[in-house]
């Protein structure tokens, strides 16, 4: 329903509710903005919806299948593995492992990208060069490799994917922020500004800032879904999380040797992974289709 | 043009350097003796302990000893495999072929179909084709490599029985390696059996290589047809098509090169994410390659295969990206605009 007009004067709307406009008439993308809510919800509460606690074993209930099977109970709604594990349980006892460990990886990679690439954006010669290409040894690393090196030193442990995934993500946010305030410095607005008086604080926080939001928000949906398959690949390949871990890639790593007689032991948190990296890339699909005329 | 190529290579090896200066950093970390974690040699004679601080210059300061390391890795020397006790060297030459092999067909697989269909999607008035067309490409995009090259394998290699699901070439067949790639070397060979071994090794790549092509199909279609959409606005494509052009002369002479540009720049930001895949990829399919090579040194702890593995794979990802860089710059005359200024 538009929204009913009273008085004579047009209503503009801020560019920020012109965003969430054209956000919310694309379906796809609010669907995967729902399912984000529902995963932090799950995130947050899951252990406390679970039915059974993560490594509890049920040797009665071995191999199960999911409860629409005819052979299948409900009471192990997405059936168990091959310990008699209910594959529901695990699978909410370990949202807050991948997802929330994604989440906390890419707030802390932001946070440094930010600082660093803001502060090599707004420099000028060697010195920007030095801080904005130091990095790019790093960005040459694969996350996969970072995490072998990680390994190496540390022994392979949840805390250590932290690291891995958190070392390889962090130059990517220092590249982008460092080219997008790079490219807003030089145009004409900004040469206003300073002209007006303003400092470079000033001209960083209230100038160029407002213009380099889009890029951050983008590279960020982006990098939470990169960081869920890379913690999924690690805990597959058991570098990341260890065996009796929930982890959803460790999961699929337990039942490969099941895959032919259980195939909903792979198949689940499989599909568990699927869903969430692709309810982040509808709503940064969204967001970007959102941004675009803004941007352009 | 020269100033600029220059710059790239002053790059290239600032960050080739940086990048040894973390692996010296870490190698130094390692939980094992500094002379073990540097040569691979697990109980060394007095010869050679003397020898190895020699090398490494053990007993220097850190600045020495990392040009000493940087020296003795420039002149090849890898260390020891602690493992098989071969040279590392010798051993990354054998499996990065297999590597290539693998990165290049799906490289062809993505490029080939990804690129039409990224036009067609451009150019299609279809709701319906258009949804279908980014419903499989964002779907493409989120699936975890890992599961979906197993369920490919349980499908096509176990169920139907079409492909085989692992390794390079059936056991029957004997290549001697002289380029090191298989399909080159079984066309090489003068063996009698060689269009049947031939035959062996392309259905041995199909299921890896597909599924390693997953990831880059689904951004170059994305990409081409973002870039097809913006050229095809442009005031060019406007007059050729009141110059009476034919649209498929159109689309294939002056949109598509166009609209290649940012693909390729595109590509050359992928090339971190797809090596993980790669790695993956061969974990999955036993492919005799860098990454299952890698990922069985670091269950085995052994770590010059480690240093030597990422040393070679990450020299390789710079060098590509700057090439991709350079390319981009060769093609797209507007990129140079921006050259000269301070960047």
């Amino acid at each position: 329903m538009p929204p009913v007009k009273i008085y004579q004067e047009d209503q503009i709307a801020s560019p920020m509710m012109r965003v969430w406009q054209n956000f919310s008439a694309n379906p796809f993308a609010l669907a995967g903005l729902w399912t984000i809510a529902f995963l932090l919800l799950l995130t947050l509460f899951g252990p406390m919806i679970a039915p059974f606690p993560p490594e509890a074993q049920d040797p009665r209930a071995l191999l199960l299948p999911p409860s629409w099977d005819p052979s299948g109970t409900v009471a192990h709604f997405l059936g168990t593995d091959d310990l008699g594990r209910d594959i529901f349980s695990r699978l909410l006892h370990d949202a807050h492992l991948t997802f929330g460990m994604a989440l906390l990886i890419v707030i802390t990679a932001l946070v440094t990208g930010f600082i660093i690439g803001s502060l090599s954006g707004m420099m000028r010669g060697l010195k920007s060069s030095i801080l904005g290409h130091l990095l790019d040894a790093l960005l040459s690393i694969p996350s996969l490799l970072m995490a072998i090196l990680v390994v190496a030193v540390m022994g392979p442990g949840l805390e250590n994917v932290f690291w891995a995934v958190g070392i390889a993500l962090t130059p990517q946010f220092v590249r982008s922020i460092h080219q997008s305030v790079h490219e807003e410095l030089q145009k004409e607005y900004v040469t206003a500004a300073r002209l007006d008086g303003a400092n470079s604080l000033q001209i960083f926080w209230y100038v160029i800032m407002p213009n380099v939001w889009e890029v951050v928000i983008i590279q960020t949906t982006l990098a939470i879904s990169a960081a869920i398959l890379d913690i999924a690949a690690l805990g597959f390949l058991s570098l990341g999380a260890q065996a009796p871990s929930p982890e959803w890639g460790a999961m699929v790593a337990q039942g490969i040797d099941n895959l032919l007689t259980a195939p909903w032991t792979v198949t689940i948190p499989g599909l568990a992974i699927l869903f969430s990296v692709l309810a982040i890339n509808l709503v940064g699909d969204g967001l970007r289709s959102a941004l675009a005329p803004i941007r352009n | 043009m020269f100033r600029y190529l220059l710059r790239r290579l002053y790059l290239f090896l600032a960050t080739s350097l940086v990048m040894v200066g973390v692996l010296f950093y870490t190698t130094g970390l390692f939980p094992v003796e500094r002379s073990f974690a540097l040569t691979g040699i697990h109980a060394p004679t007095a010869n050679q302990l003397v020898q190895i601080e020699q090398d490494y210059k053990l007993n220097d300061n850190q600045a020495w000893q990392f040009f000493a390391y940087l020296q003795q890795r420039l002149s090849g020397n890898l260390g020891v495999s602690v493992t098989s006790n071969q040279s590392v060297a010798e051993e990354l030459s054998a499996v990065l072929p297999a590597s290539f092999e693998l990165a290049i067909m799906a490289a062809i697989i993505a490029i080939g179909l990804g690129v039409p269909l990224g036009v067609l999607a451009s150019q299609s008035q279809h709701k319906l084709t258009q949804n279908t067309i980014m419903a499989i490409t964002l779907t493409g995009y989120s699936v975890p490599v890992f599961w979906l090259g197993l369920y490919l394998s349980l499908w096509f290699g176990v169920d139907l029985g079409w492909l085989p699901i692992s390794g390079q070439l059936n056991l029957l067949y004997e290549i001697k390696p002289i380029t090191g790639f298989m399909l080159i070397d079984i066309l090489l060979s003068e063996s009698e059996y060689s269009m049947s071994a031939f035959k062996d090794a392309l259905l041995h790549i199909v299921l890896p290589a597909t599924t390693l092509a997953v990831l880059p199909f689904t951004v170059v279609v994305r990409s081409t047809r973002s870039a097809m959409m913006n050229v095809m606005n442009q005031t060019f494509i406007r007059a050729a098509e009141a110059r009476g052009m034919h649209t498929s002369t159109i689309i294939l002479r002056h949109a598509l090169p166009n609209a290649l540009i940012p693909v390729l720049k595109h590509l050359g930001l992928m090339l971190g994410s797809f090596a993980s895949y790669a790695i993956v990829v061969e974990m999955i399919f036993s492919w005799p390659g860098v990454g299952s090579w890698l990922v069985s040194g670091i269950y085995q702890r052994d770590y010059t295969v480690i240093q030597g593995g990422i040393l070679a794979v990450a020299l390789l990802i710079i060098f590509l990206s700057i090439l991709i860089e350079v390319l981009h710059t060769v093609f797209n005359p507007l990129s140079r605009k921006d050259l000269y200024a301070a960047s």
